[in-house]
């Protein structure tokens, strides 16, 4: 339990944030545009499968909603805190261990990419009234919530400015969000562009969030996204462990 | 208590720390002094564990401190030169995050005396924001001393302070002294390091000059100093040995001429050759 203070002291600076309508209005806008303009355009009109447009967009809308904010959230504040507030320090000067500031962290971004991902969720049933969940959903938005926050971490790490945490969102979450299933099915892509698009992440997120059942797929997905995250979460470890200034 | 041996740092090419040596006896007031860039915060930060030297030993009771920082990290208690606080939490929730983070036990109570210790206690629903300068230092103060640590590390504990504030901090280190913790702090005023410090260490250019008492280290220098103020209007001053050599050149000099006893800058600058913006 050594991560708990670490983990509390987010989750104050959370609760006194969350209520501030430019938190909010930054962390929900775009993935509440692309939910409405999409989903109101193509919503009932287009079928993917079996299922019509809104009920395949909508598990990709709150896979993008987890992924942005967890990754963004802890990025800023943890590039924000070391850089110009100077609060990281702080708590690499205490007694807690690398392992338990980074577990601290990261589980502090799961909380907030998952109250993001709830709204979209819940504003998802009430508005279109659907809600194509199923636990492999849940364990595919856990794991990606394990992984952005992971990935926030190592960037909020490794920035020398915080202004350029919006370089990897530029280049890297975005292009990520648009390409990797969230709007369209990965496989209706060219077999060139489907492998690169294998390599993110959140192609395997969105499967998962997708599946109505096990498949060797799922299976697959889900050995993914914990490779990654792991690889990630030790990786982000061992840079606060080896911290200098 | 603190032994330091061959301490060296490099940013890039630069040598910020070169080759620092000192020891640290428990119970007293060490000061590093030195002007902006002399490498004083840098000492600071490798002696908290927050920048890895390239080479060099550092043992607090013997523990190693570069090789094992973890074990350190309860011995020491930080009043870093910038005001770290989350300044979206008030008083009390930033002592409440710190005190869990070195997992105090009765945590509240001891929030309470150490904000009453240092006159906070009625500050603590306060926000960070409304705080003035003087009161956020001296936050910064409980903050470090909540852990009780065995030595307390200060860096330019009163820098930015108005002068009767700064004199506040300067009896708030005297009061933690005298109640058994060792205090490191560094400063660029003279004044600060002659009324705080036991010992002060003279920093210039990343190198440690000298370690002594202020009274020593004006001794090492000479008794007296000449003040003459030259045809530019600039002001030259001769160190003598005794008042007999002072009264002489202060003779040749003609009117004008101060003669009075040295002090810390005086020492300072014959010591590094370099004088400090006040």
């Amino acid at each position: 339990m050594m991560w708990y203070p670490v983990f509390y002291r987010e989750m104050l600076l959370f609760k006194k944030k969350i209520l501030k309508f430019g938190y909010v209005f930054s962390s929900l806008l775009f993935p509440m545009i692309y939910l409405f303009a999409f989903g109101m355009g193509f919503g009932r009109e287009i079928r993917i499968g079996d299922a019509s447009y809104i009920e395949f967009l909508l598990p990709g809308i709150v896979a993008m909603t987890s992924m942005t904010n967890s990754f963004n959230l802890v990025s800023n504040a943890l590039s924000m805190g070391r850089l110009y507030f100077k609060s990281f320090q702080v708590i690499r000067q205490s007694p807690i261990s690398p392992m338990s500031i980074m577990s601290g962290i990261v589980l502090s971004g799961i909380v907030r990419g998952f109250t993001a991902a709830a709204v979209i969720v819940i504003v998802g049933g009430v508005i279109f009234g659907v809600m194509p969940f199923t636990l492999l959903s849940l364990a595919g938005l856990t794991l990606n919530l394990v992984l952005f926050s992971s990935m926030g971490v190592v960037v909020g790490m490794l920035t020398k400015d915080p202004e350029d945490n919006a370089l990897y969102t530029n280049f890297f979450i975005m292009p990520m969000a648009f390409f990797s299933g969230t709007f369209f099915p990965i496989d209706r892509l060219p077999s060139l562009a489907k492998g690169i698009v294998m390599l993110l992440p959140l192609s395997y997120t969105n499967i998962l969030m997708r599946s109505k059942e096990i498949t060797a797929t799922e299976i697959l997905s889900i050995a993914a996204l914990v490779i990654f995250s792991l690889a990630i979460f030790l990786f982000g470890a061992r840079l606060i462990r080896n911290y200098s200034e | 208590m603190i032994r330091v041996k061959g301490l060296t740092k490099y940013y890039g090419n630069k040598c910020a720390v070169d080759s620092v040596s000192f020891e640290i006896s428990r119970g007293e007031v060490f000061g590093l002094l030195g002007p902006n860039g002399a490498g004083k915060t840098t000492i600071i930060k490798m002696l908290t564990t927050l920048s890895r030297p390239d080479s060099g030993d550092i043992r607090f009771n013997d523990i190693d401190a570069v090789g094992n920082p973890d074990g350190i990290k309860r011995l020491i208690g930080v009043v870093p030169q910038d005001r770290n606080f989350d300044r979206e939490l008030s008083v009390y929730e930033n002592m409440l995050v710190y005190g869990m983070l070195y997992g105090i036990k009765d945590l509240q109570n001891k929030i309470g005396k150490t904000l009453a210790l240092l006159g906070m206690y009625d500050e603590r629903h306060s926000c960070i924001d409304v705080l003035s300068g003087g009161m956020q230092r001296r936050l910064l103060i409980a903050r470090a001393l909540l852990p009780g640590p065995e030595i307390l590390f200060m860096d330019e504990p009163t820098i930015g302070l108005d002068p009767q504030i700064r004199r506040d901090i300067w009896d708030i280190v005297r009061d933690i002294r005298d109640r058994g913790t060792t205090v490191f702090l560094t400063t660029h005023y003279m004044e600060e390091a002659e009324a705080m410090c036991d010992r002060i260490g003279i920093l210039s250019k990343g190198k440690l000059i000298t370690v002594d008492t202020p009274a020593a280290l004006k001794e090492s220098v000479g008794a007296y100093v000449v003040e003459v103020q030259n045809n530019n209007g600039r002001l030259n001053r001769v160190i003598c040995s005794s008042r007999h050599e002072a009264m002489e050149i202060a003779g040749k000099s003609g009117n004008g001429a101060v003669i009075r006893r040295v002090n810390l800058e005086d020492a300072f600058i014959k010591l590094t050759g370099e004088t400090i913006e006040r």
